[in-house]
């Protein structure tokens, strides 16, 4: 067990697969690395809890499937590497680029610690987009991934009268997950529009790549459409109850429709979670064919400030298997610039071609799944955008048609964006309505100003925080509170 | 809404609004919650409209709950104790109040 060292020669935040596989090659290298995460275990959203699940539950893993399984091989690698592991930790502030040291501040069990690391590893994966609309902050409304989320960490299942409603490859895998556990879900909603002549272009050199990868997913959807009733094309979607969800209404067809629902579960693809990148000042650009903000990148993972890297779906959706390939390609572009001319030279491993494969299957799953038009521009203003203040759509317009330039000034005059969630779950929402009612690009118009903390921190915690400056600070944790990415392994 | 795959071996107890709750050691408060049947676990501040867990990965602040001796925490990123006493928040922020 070692104490937590305060000036590790890399911080890596997130122990998914491409902070893992950061991780684990930069300290195969001898490099001293130190990986932050919130979750008590390693392995991010996708191989969420992959050790226990494989320990204690062998049903559930069954069901999550092969490339969720996949993931153990990695997390035992990462466990092995001797790279330093921080679980339960979150990370409030990257400081800018203008103080004189870069420091990184850490909560973990209540206590805030900064740590001064030479360079630091963005690795935090992605988020689902937000999918506003009527009806969706009642109980009983969650997204898909919270719902894998609930079977990963505890094994639970959806009981009673499931609908699922959006698209993306994520919703008819977990509905195979359903399937596979005996679970039926009533229907699928989905939100997909026609399928595009760029997704059929794409195909073929997809197919020609990934034959396996994509036959197994025609095989799930060719299973769910079996078992499942899907209704396509799907606008106009209303969850309904007084205290709960209690049914769902939507158009399809150009018919009405109304089915009775307990859990409602929406999903409508995964975007970035740049709330650290941007708390960080690292520039960003919006995607316009992903509707969704990403970081400028050169080379495997440099941003705009030089010792600050990003990697995996916090860069760019492209999958866990990219993001693994990607992590082992960033360590050697880190190490150089670590090590610069001193060093043995590693020039940055040219892609192998399994990311180009992997590449060429995202872009087919990109184009054939497309953002929703009905969440991105939520077309009935009644609906809620800002969860946390009960913002509507309808007075993002309103401001916006009254001369309110962007984001920023529509949160001084509606409140929005100014709850516990910091904008999370409505940035996106409130630039896309703000862009169209200005008819100018959401690039234009501009995202919130994110500022640090990016989690709640309190005062208190900030004056108890350790005097790290002087290489103390490991010393004011008593020993044994944090340790390697091995010794925390409690049984494997 | 939910159920769980396996059965509870040693079951951890605690107390949401003097509801008592069995949850699993290592479940999240907001999983422990749902699966005992729980889907509401806050109000709204502006609206009072009753709101539970959305996302579960930390990023929603929708699963909102005050913690005896802890003030209010995101159940979802929180684990079960033996013996917590949970209650839906009484107009705090998160961070607020330890
Ligand atoms: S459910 Fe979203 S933050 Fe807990």
């Amino acid at each position: 067990m070692n104490a937590v060292p305060v000036r590790p020669e890399v911080a890596v935040v997130g122990a998914g697969p491409a902070g893992m596989a950061a991780a684990c090659s930069l300290a195969e290298s001898g490099v001293e690395v130190l990986v932050l995460d919130e979750q008590p275990a390693p392995g991010g959203q996708v191989y969420r809890e992959v050790e226990k699940v494989h320990e204690q539950r062998p049903e559930d893993l069954a069901a999550l499937g092969t490339q969720y399984r996949a993931g153990l091989e990695l997390v035992r690698r990462f466990r092995h590497s001797g790279a330093g592991y921080l679980p339960r930790t979150s990370v409030w502030e990257i400081t800018a680029a203008s103080e004189p040291e870069l420091a990184i501040g850490t909560l973990h069990d209540g206590a805030a610690q900064m740590l001064y690391p030479r360079h630091i590893i963005l690795a935090t994966g992605a988020m689902e987009r937000p999918t506003p609309f009527p009806g969706w902050t009642l109980p009983g409304v969650m997204t898909v991934g919270a719902a894998q989320t609930l079977l990963k960490t505890s094994g639970l299942m959806p009981a009673g009268r499931i609908v699922l409603a959006g698209t993306g490859p994520l919703l008819y895998l977990y509905a195979n997950q359903l399937l596979t556990a005996g679970t039926r879900p009533e229907a699928i909603l989905d939100t997909r529009p026609a399928t595009s002549m760029g997704a059929l272009a794409s195909l073929l050199p997809a197919l020609a790549v990934q034959p396996g990868a994509l036959l197994r997913g025609l095989g799930w959807m060719r299973a769910v459409r079996g078992s499942i009733p899907v209704s396509s094309r799907v606008t106009a979607l209303k969850a309904l109850g007084d205290e709960r969800v209690a049914s769902v209404s939507y158009e399809s067809a150009g018919q009405s429709h109304e089915l009775q629902a307990e859990l409602l579960l929406v999903h409508d693809g995964v975007i970035p979670n740049t709330w650290l990148a941007m708390a960080a000042g690292i520039q960003h650009h919006f995607d316009q064919r992903q509707a969704c903000w990403v970081p400028d990148v050169r080379g495997v993972g440099r941003t705009s400030r030089e010792s600050i890297a990003i990697v995996g779906d916090g860069a760019a959706i492209q999958g866990a298997e990219v993001a693994i390939l990607q992590g082992e390609r960033l360590a050697h572009e880190v190490l150089g610039q670590l090590r610069g001319a001193k060093g043995p030279v590693l020039p940055t491993p040219v892609e192998p071609p399994a990311l180009r494969q992997q590449r060429l299957l995202q872009r087919f799953l990109k184009r054939y799944f497309p953002p929703s038009a009905y969440f991105q521009l939520p077309p009935d203003d009644s609906t809620i955008v800002c969860r946390c203040e009960e913002i509507t759509a309808g007075e993002i317009r309103k401001v916006a048609a009254l001369g309110c330039v962007g984001p920023n000034q529509a949160k001084a005059f509606t409140r929005c964006g100014m709850g516990p969630c910091m904008g999370r779950k409505c940035a996106l929402t409130v630039s896309q309505l703000m862009a169209q009612v200005h008819d100018v690009s959401v690039e234009e118009m501009g995202h919130y100003r994110i500022r640090p903390p990016i989690r709640p921190i309190t005062v208190g915690q900030l004056a108890d925080m350790p005097m790290t400056g002087e290489e103390t600070g490991s010393a004011a944790d008593p020993p044994g509170k944090f340790a390697s990415a091995n010794s925390s392994s409690s049984k494997r | 809404m939910y159920r769980r795959s396996a059965a509870i071996a040693e079951p951890v107890i605690l107390w949401f609004e003097d509801r008592k709750i069995m949850a699993a050691p290592g479940d999240s408060l907001a999983a422990a919650l749902l699966a005992a049947g729980v889907s509401v676990f806050r109000r709204a501040p502006v609206s009072g409209a009753k709101r539970g867990p959305f996302c579960m990965i930390g990023n929603c602040f929708e699963c909102l709950v005050e913690i005896d001796g802890q003030g209010v925490v995101q159940a979802c990123s929180t684990e079960v104790r033996q013996g917590m006493r949970v209650y839906m928040p009484r107009g705090q922020s998160p961070g607020e109040g330890d």
